[in-house]
């Protein structure tokens, strides 16, 4: 017993080291450890071991078995080692990736998701209409009569019903007034069409966002900051942004928006960007006539109002030098911007 | 407009001012300088040269080889290309280093072999008016080897936008008068001899409203010749073509002063003027030929024999104008409303730059003055005699009266950046006197000055945007419907994006071709489509009802460069008409979606598969997540596999495929899926009030189950079953296998089989094997009762 012991030990430990695979391990263990294994019978001798012994043999057993099965443990975690090893070898990293489908949102709602966020930040709120609109609203309520040399019918689209499509979103601040009542403070997105033949720089439907703030002690100041905080948060602190004066209908003093931008590859140059005015108080007495009460009495409120070109926007912040490359949808230009 | 700065220079001081100055005077007084052009020759390289010698050239049958003195030693050789010129004529000649207008150089070249060192010039190509073909011939007396640009005044053309409340910026002195009150630097005021006038006259004015000043003067034994050099120069230099001496004054006053004239030929005229609206249905040939009929709010020109002579204010009629053999003149100056004109001009699509003065409004004390001033003009150039007085009907409208500036409203809006006495001093450069009391008398000019915000305006302009100070304030406003509706689009596109579609922006306008490809949530009927009366073109004719069309037009377009993977969505207006158009026009928003193609972009491993429809059931699902996404079928004309979106029980839109025909037409190789969704519905999805369900305190068991059933069998039918067997240990049920062999080997041909995945859980304890088995059972009898399955 004392010798065969230490003898299936050996045999066993030198098997383990043998052993190539996790089975043939596994045929080691249950060799010898199993429920017929030699040192499992071994140690059914035990009885027969005499008692002086006993302690003796016991104690080789124990560190038989001790031995093996750290053994086979080691043999295990060296086994699973090297699989894992093998596992990783050969794997070409700079193969490349297998691509998921790729997605992005248009350069226009880009844009035009920034311009709303600086500008909900400073407190406007979103406001809509149609774009199927009358004459009142996007002509008449805008102090813009039907022999208004600044009303051009030649440029608009007209349906049989006599409604137009509306020429700018303009028509969104009437709209708002109509319901509301100061303060206002809204931004409107949205289409305006024009009679153009589309060509690089004109779109016969083309993105605008419109700005009304109507309030109590509404001044050139408020129109000057909210402006330039705006147009510096778009294009950075450092960028100049003049007012030139201009004429609208609806605004008086009206004035237009250049901020000086240096566009890849050209000198810095001043680049109209908006329009923007004190609201005319005949705008504001047409809002009362049609509410019939005095909530815009223009004694009491003032406002201002502008409006920008979100496609002209986009252009001018990619570079896109043909208005078209917004329409047409080109998977090469759209993913530029994912 | 075109400004020349020479013509203005007649009228005030600008010397020592560059272009840019004015440029930025202009730009920041609210006139848009839309373009500068130095006018004359540019290059000191362009000299007089004398051709010495032309032969042809050996190697080209349209060219010459000439030799030229140009005052150097010894002579150039250049080669030409013109015809209209002989030896011995003096001719401009670029020489090497010559900066040409449109931006080139000229360099010693060899055209065919033969040197040329140089350019011979024609008028137009160094910057001069157009002349005859060919090379410009100089005076014989022009000195060789002297630079051309010396002998020909130099001048710079504003190209201007007067926007349309300042027409009284619409002429030379107009302007020159703006800029005088902005530089602060004195005008000099126009030396007009002020004529007789009486009102004793053949005139008579029918419509005082659209006319209420006519006045005329004639003039007998003119001679219609060519201009002088200086008054065809004036209008060459604007960009006027030079017609003869009296059509030429009347067009340099109008640009002098801004007072449009015409002039009449008095042998075509009987008796006297007659202004009086036109009759119904009465027609006009204008001067540029085209035809008109007019009604009786057009204002006619006409004589007592009641032919119309000019369609007052807008254009003089065919016959009645000034030709050569003209020799009696009747010099028209009126006052036409800008209503009336505008209305005219927009009817019958006439303009002219009279029009376009009155429509605006001119200066009602100017029409005196300005036909004074061509008659002082006309018998200077053309001779002949005038009649004594100028004869005057009506009287010239009182368009201003004194407007009140409000210091208060004034120091409000400015913010108080500028004080009483700078404004006021603003406002008296500008012309307008100071009645005290914060009264002020605006000259007759300034029509656009009526109320107080008018002179703020003019107080704001000159003082200037950059002197007021910026405010960063603003009153808070809740958020609205249309804010809320907005962040759930982003959140919507944002998703659609991550799940790998890119977004498109296509025309609202679309073809009736493309209507073919048109899904909108509800068919459309007769009357529904809203078309634009006057399309511009037939591609953009209708309102789409539906964004599919436009997806589907730039999917092609993206196929036609080699694109495979399709994948797009676009949110935005829809339109149509309800009912047939008995309604009105109604407006919507939709969420459009197109797949096909693969789902994902090819490489070295496995190829994704091309799309179908349960790819688009995936995306819907992944849009809204925890929406149970059904497609009910529902035929569509002109679509194939047609359904009704469902969220839950809420019908959301419209999926379809092409029909395979259309495909093929559209050249793509995989089938193409779409969807239209109402976004409306969708925003009410994603933004109602969600709770929290409770998770499950205690485990649930699953059990699986394959059935034999009809291929016909659908899906919908198994489902439809399951919720409504009333079974409530059943929380959930997924469908994970179907399999068909159309061999009938594995099973009959015309039978599926479908496996399922129950779910079992009780909420308040863990079920028993006994329970789970019991509630499966029934379940399963349920099927098997209602759909006569079999389960393997």
């Amino acid at each position: 017993m004392k010798e065969q012991i230490p003898a299936i030990q050996t045999e066993a430990l030198a098997r383990i080291a043998e052993a190539a695979d996790e089975r043939s391990l596994e045929d080691v263990r249950v060799g010898v450890l199993g429920k017929k294994g030699t040192l499992t019978q071994a140690a059914a001798g035990m009885r027969d071991v005499p008692k002086e012994d006993k302690a003796a043999v016991g104690q080789l057993l124990n560190e038989a078995r001790t031995a093996i099965t750290a053994g086979i443990e080691e043999k295990k975690a060296a086994l699973q080692a090297l699989a894992d090893e093998k596992a990783l070898e050969g794997i070409d990293v700079t193969l490349p990736a297998r691509e998921l489908a790729g997605g992005g949102l248009h350069p226009l709602t880009l844009i035009k998701d920034e311009a709303i966020g600086i500008l909900r930040r400073m407190g406007f709120s979103l406001a809509e209409g149609p774009e199927i609109e009358d004459e009142f609203h996007c002509f008449d309520a805008l102090n813009t009569p039907e022999d208004h040399p600044a009303r051009n019918e030649k440029d608009t689209f007209y349906f049989d019903s006599g409604k137009l499509l509306r020429t700018h979103t303009s028509s969104v601040q009437i709209r708002t007034m109509e319901t509301a009542k100061p303060p206002i403070r809204v931004i409107a997105p949205g289409s305006a069409y024009r009679r153009d033949e589309i060509d690089a720089t004109h779109l016969s439907v083309f993105n605008q966002l419109e700005g009304l703030f109507v309030a109590e002690d509404v001044s050139l100041p408020d129109l000057k900051g909210t402006l330039e905080y705006f147009f510096h948060e778009l294009f950075g602190a450092e960028t100049d942004v003049r007012f030139r004066p201009h004429f609208f209908p609806f605004t008086e003093p009206s004035f237009e928006i250049d901020v000086k931008l240096t566009i890849k590859g050209q000198a810095p140059r001043w680049i109209e960007v908006a329009g923007c005015g004190m609201v005319d108080p005949a705008v504001f007495e047409s809002i009362n006539k049609g509410r019939k009460d005095e909530l815009f009495d223009p004694e009491k409120v003032t406002g201002f109002a502008f409006g920008m070109g979100l496609d002209r926007l986009a252009m001018i912040r990619w570079g896109i030098k043909d208005i078209r490359l917004l329409i047409e949808n080109d998977v090469r230009f759209l993913k530029q911007f994912a | 407009m075109n400004v020349s700065l020479n013509w203005l220079s007649t009228h005030l001081d600008v010397a020592g001012k560059s272009i840019q100055e004015i440029d930025d005077l202009l730009t920041f007084a609210g006139v848009e300088v839309e373009g500068i052009e130095a006018k004359g020759v540019s290059s000191e390289k362009i000299v007089v040269a004398q051709v010495k010698e032309a032969v042809p050239h050996p190697n080209a049958d349209r060219l010459k080889v000439t030799q030229v003195d140009c005052g150097e030693d010894g002579l150039r050789q250049i080669v030409c290309g013109a015809k209209n010129y002989k030896v011995g004529d003096k001719v401009p000649c670029a020489l090497p280093g010559a900066a040409l207008p449109g931006g080139f150089t000229i360099g010693e070249t060899v055209m065919r072999k033969v040197e040329s060192k140089g350019m011979l010039c024609a008028s137009s190509e160094i910057g001069l008016p157009e002349g005859e073909d060919g090379l410009m011939i100089l005076p014989e007396d022009a000195e060789i080897g002297k630079p051309v640009k010396e002998m020909f005044d130099s001048d710079t053309l504003f190209e201007l936008e007067v926007t349309p409340n300042r027409p009284d910026l619409l002429s030379h002195y107009g302007m020159a008068r703006e800029w005088a009150a902005l530089l602060e630097t004195p005008l000099k005021p126009l030396e007009i001899p002020e004529r007789k006038r009486t009102g004793e006259t053949a005139i008579k004015i029918e419509s005082p409203d659209a006319c209420p000043l006519y006045t005329a003067v004639r003039i007998s034994g003119v001679t219609v010749k060519d201009s002088p050099a200086w008054l065809k120069e004036r209008l060459e230099a604007i960009g006027l073509r030079p017609i003869n001496n009296i059509v030429d004054i009347t067009n340099y006053v109008l640009h002098e002063v801004g007072q449009p004239l015409h002039a009449f030929d008095c042998a075509k005229l009987t008796g006297g003027i007659v202004v009086r609206p036109a009759k119904e249905g009465e027609k006009f040939v204008a001067l540029d030929e085209s035809e008109h009929v007019l009604a009786p709010e057009d204002l006619v020109i006409s004589d007592e024999s009641g032919a119309a002579l000019a369609l007052g204010g807008v254009m003089g009629g065919l016959d009645s104008g000034v030709t050569e053999t003209t020799t009696d003149v009747l010099l028209e100056s009126a006052y036409f409303t800008p209503q009336g004109i505008r209305r005219t001009s927009r009817k019958t699509a006439l303009s002219s730059d009279s029009s376009y003065r009155f429509e605006r409004g001119v200066d009602p004390q100017g029409v005196l003055s300005a036909s004074d001033f061509a008659v002082k003009l006309i018998l200077e150039l053309a001779g002949g005699t005038a009649a004594e007085a100028t004869e005057v009907a009506g009287e010239a409208p009182v368009l201003v009266q004194p407007v009140k500036l409000d210091a208060a409203k004034l120091d409000q809006l400015m913010g108080g950046s500028i004080s009483l006495d700078e404004a006021g001093a603003i406002l008296t450069r500008l012309g307008l006197k100071d009645l005290g009391d914060g009264m002020w008398e605006v000259p007759s000019f300034r029509g656009d000055l009526l109320r107080h915000i008018d002179l703020v305006e003019e107080i704001a302009r000159v003082h200037g945007l950059a002197n007021v100070p910026s405010r960063f304030l603003g009153a808070f406003v809740p958020t609205s419907k249309v804010d809320a509706g907005y962040d759930a689009d982003m959140m919507l596109r944002r998703r659609l994006a991550a799940l790998g579609l890119y977004e498109c922006q296509t025309i609202k306008l679309i073809s009736d071709a493309q209507m073919i490809d048109a899904l909108p949530l509800r068919p459309l009927m007769d009357g529904d489509v809203i078309r634009v009366a006057l399309p511009l073109s037939e591609d953009h004719a209708v309102m789409r009802p539906s964004i599919v069309p436009g997806l589907v037009a730039s999917a092609e377009r993206n196929v036609r460069q080699q694109a495979k993977s399709l994948r797009f969505f676009e949110m935005g207006r829809v339109f149509r008409n309800a009912g047939g158009g008995k309604a009105k026009d109604q407006e919507s928003d939709s969420l459009a979606i197109l797949l096909s193609g693969p789902t994902a972009p090819a490489g070295w491993s496995a190829d994704a598969d091309a799309a179908d429809l349960y790819d688009v059931k995936g995306l819907l699902a992944a849009l809204l997540p925890g929406k149970a996404i059904k497609f009910q079928p529902r035929a569509r004309d002109g679509f194939a596999l047609a359904c009704d979106v469902k969220a839950g029980e809420q019908n959301i839109g419209v999926f379809a495929r092409l029909l395979p025909g259309r495909e093929r037409a559209l050249d793509f190789s995989d089938p193409v899926f779409v969807v239209e969704l109402d976004l409306g519905k969708l925003r009410k999805l994603l933004t109602g009030t969600a709770h929290v369900e409770e998770l499950p305190q205690f485990p649930g068991s699953s059990r699986d189950a394959a059935m034999n059933v009809s291929v016909a069998t659908a899906n919908a039918d198994i489902e439809k079953v399951l919720e409504k067997c009333g079974e409530p240990l059943l929380v959930d049920f997924k469908c994970f296998d179907v399999f068909t062999d159309p061999t009938g080997e594995k099973l009959a041909a015309d039978r599926k089989s479908v496996a399922y995945r129950f779910h079992y859980r009780a909420a308040d304890k863990t079920l028993k094997q006994k329970d789970v088995d019991g509630a499966h059972a029934k379940v399963l009898e349920a099927l098997t009762k209602k759909l006569g399955v079999e389960f393997r």
